[in-house]
C-alpha cells in the first residue's frame, strides 16, 4: 500500500465536501491519481455528490457508513476505512492519494494515525470567530487547519484577520490556510501544501 | 488467570477494532418499524443469539476455526452460498474486510485459505472471525463464547447509540443473558451446515430504509 492517506475532518457544514470538490481538478491537472472515501453519518449523500460531480470515476468514490459515530470510524475503530482504502489500492494500482472525509463532527474529533498519514480540519467563519479560541483537538492537532467561507465574515460579524491570527496563535504556528471553496479562493494553496508536505510531487 | 482468558477478554472488548460497531444486523430497521422497543430489546437480542448466531454464525465460525488451506476457502464459498439475501452477503463480506484489515495492521497471520477467500470477495465475517480467533490462540469453546458475547454487546451498543436504551440498563440485560450465551456457545459437529431464514432478524436485514445510521 503506497498511496498517501489524507483525512479531512470538521464540523457539519464547514465545507469538507466542497473542499474536496475544489481540489480534485487541481490534483488531476498535476497528475495526482486520487480516490475518495466518504463517511456520511446518515446517508451516502456526500459520496453521491462527488460521484455526480464527475471529477472522479464513480468507482473511485467509496462510502463508509459510520454507525452513528463519525469519530469512532476515523479514530477508535478505523478498520472499515482501512479496509475501504486497501480495497481502493487493490482496484486502482498506482494511486497517489486517498482522501478520507469524516462525517461532520465536533471540535474534539481527530484521525487515528493508524488510518491516515496526514489530516486537515475544516472550520468556517459562520460557525463563529470563537472556534479557534475553544482549542479543540481538531483545531490544535490537525496538520493543516483550513478556515473556509472567508467571504462570509462581514455578514456574520467576524473579524477575519483576527480569527486567522488567533487560529495561528493557538496552533503554535502550525499551518492555517484561508479559503472560499465555492469560489476556488485559496484552493491552489491547499493543493500546493499537500504536494509539498505529503505527496512530494 | 490464563493467557487464553486474557486474550478472550481483549478480543471481546468493545474497544477492539474490527468494524462491527457500524453494524446493527437489522436492529435499526426493527426499532424504526416498531418490531422491537426498549422493553423488548433484551428479548430481541436473545432471539438473535438463539437463531441467527446459534444456527448460522456459530457453525460458520467453527468451520473457519477448524479448517485450513483449500478446505477453508471452500468453507467460505459454502457459507456465501448459504446466505440467501444479496445485501446480507455484501454486508458480511464488508465486515470481514474490516477484520482482515485489523489482522493486517496487528500483524496477525490469517490462513492463506482465508486470504484467498477475501480476495475472491467472499471473506465473510463469521468465518474470518473463527480464523482470526484461532490465530490469536483461543480454543474453539472460548472463541464461540467471544463471538456470542460480541454479538450481544454489539446489539446493545447499537441500541444505546440509537437512543432507545441506556448504557447501564443494557449492561444489566447483558448480565442476565450470560447463562444463555454459555448454554448456546457449544461447538457444532464438523458436518453441520449453517442454516439461514431467521425470520424477524433476517426480514429486518432485508428491509430497505432511507436515513440509516448503521450499515445494516
Amino acid at each position: 500500500m503506497t498511496a498517501a492517506r489524507v483525512g479531512i475532518g470538521g464540523p457539519v457544514g464547514s465545507g469538507k465536501t466542497a473542499l474536496i470538490e475544489a481540489i480534485l481538478p487541481l490534483l488531476a491537472e498535476v497528475g495526482i491519481d486520487t480516490a475518495v472515501i466518504t463517511n456520511d453519518l446518515v446517508t451516502d449523500e456526500d459520496a453521491e455528490r462527488l460521484r455526480k460531480g464527475g471529477q472522479l470515476a464513480p468507482d473511485r468514490v467509496r462510502a463508509v457508513q459510520a454507525g452513528a459515530c463519525p469519530h469512532t470510524v476515523i479514530r477508535e475503530d478505523p478498520t472499515l476505512n482501512m479496509a475501504a482504502a486497501d480495497r481502493l489500492e487493490t482496484d486502482f494500482p498506482g494511486l497517489d492519494l486517498i482522501l478520507i472525509e469524516s462525517g461532520g463532527d465536533n471540535l474534539a474529533s481527530t484521525f487515528s494515525p493508524d488510518l491516515v498519514d496526514y489530516w486537515m480540519f475544516v472550520i468556517d467563519v459562520a460557525g463563529g470567530d470563537d472556534i479557534p479560541r475553544k482549542k479543540g483537538p481538531g483545531i490544535l492537532q490537525a496538520n493543516l487547519l483550513v478556515i473556509n467561507k472567508a467571504d462570509l465574515a462581514p455578514h456574520v460579524g467576524v473579524d477575519f484577520p483576527n480569527m486567522l491570527a488567533e487560529a495561528t496563535a493557538v496552533r503554535g504556528g502550525g499551518a492555517v490556510l484561508p479559503a472560499i471553496c465555492r469560489k476556488g479562493s485559496g484552493i491552489a494553496e491547499v493543493v500546493a501544501h499537500l504536494r509539498r508536505e505529503v505527496l512530494f510531487k | 488467570m490464563s493467557l487464553a482468558t486474557i486474550r478472550a477478554m481483549q478480543l471481546a472488548d468493545s474497544g477492539f477494532p474490527s468494524g462491527v460497531f457500524a453494524y446493527s444486523w437489522g436492529l435499526e430497521s426493527a426499532l424504526a418499524e416498531g418490531q422491537v422497543c426498549k422493553r423488548s430489546l433484551a428479548d430481541w437480542v436473545a432471539l438473535d443469539l438463539r437463531t441467527r448466531w446459534h444456527r448460522f454464525d456459530r457453525i460458520a465460525l467453527a468451520g473457519g476455526f477448524r479448517l485450513t488451506g483449500e478446505a477453508l476457502s471452500g468453507w467460505f464459498e459454502t457459507v456465501d452460498a448459504l446466505m440467501p439475501v444479496e445485501t446480507q452477503r455484501r454486508d458480511s463480506a464488508q465486515a470481514g474486510d474490516a477484520l482482515f484489515a485489523s489482522a493486517r495492521a496487528l500483524r496477525i497471520a490469517m490462513d492463506p485459505g482465508a486470504l484467498a477467500a477475501q480476495a475472491a470477495g467472499v471473506g465473510h465475517f463469521a468465518v474470518a472471525h473463527g480464523v482470526f480467533l484461532r490465530a490469536c490462540g483461543l480454543d474453539l469453546g472460548t472463541a464461540l463464547e467471544t463471538s456470542a458475547l460480541s454479538l450481544a454487546r454489539g446489539a446493545f451498543s447499537a441500541a444505546v447509540r440509537l437512543g432507545v436504551a441506556g448504557a447501564i440498563t443494557t449492561q444489566r440485560d447483558l448480565l442476565a443473558l450470560a447463562p444463555l450465551i454459555a448454554e448456546l456457545a457449544i461447538a457444532p459437529d464438523a458436518q453441520d451446515l449453517p442454516s439461514g431464514a431467521m425470520l424477524l432478524p433476517d426480514v429486518a436485514l432485508m428491509r430497505p430504509r432511507q436515513g440509516r445510521l448503521f450499515i445494516n
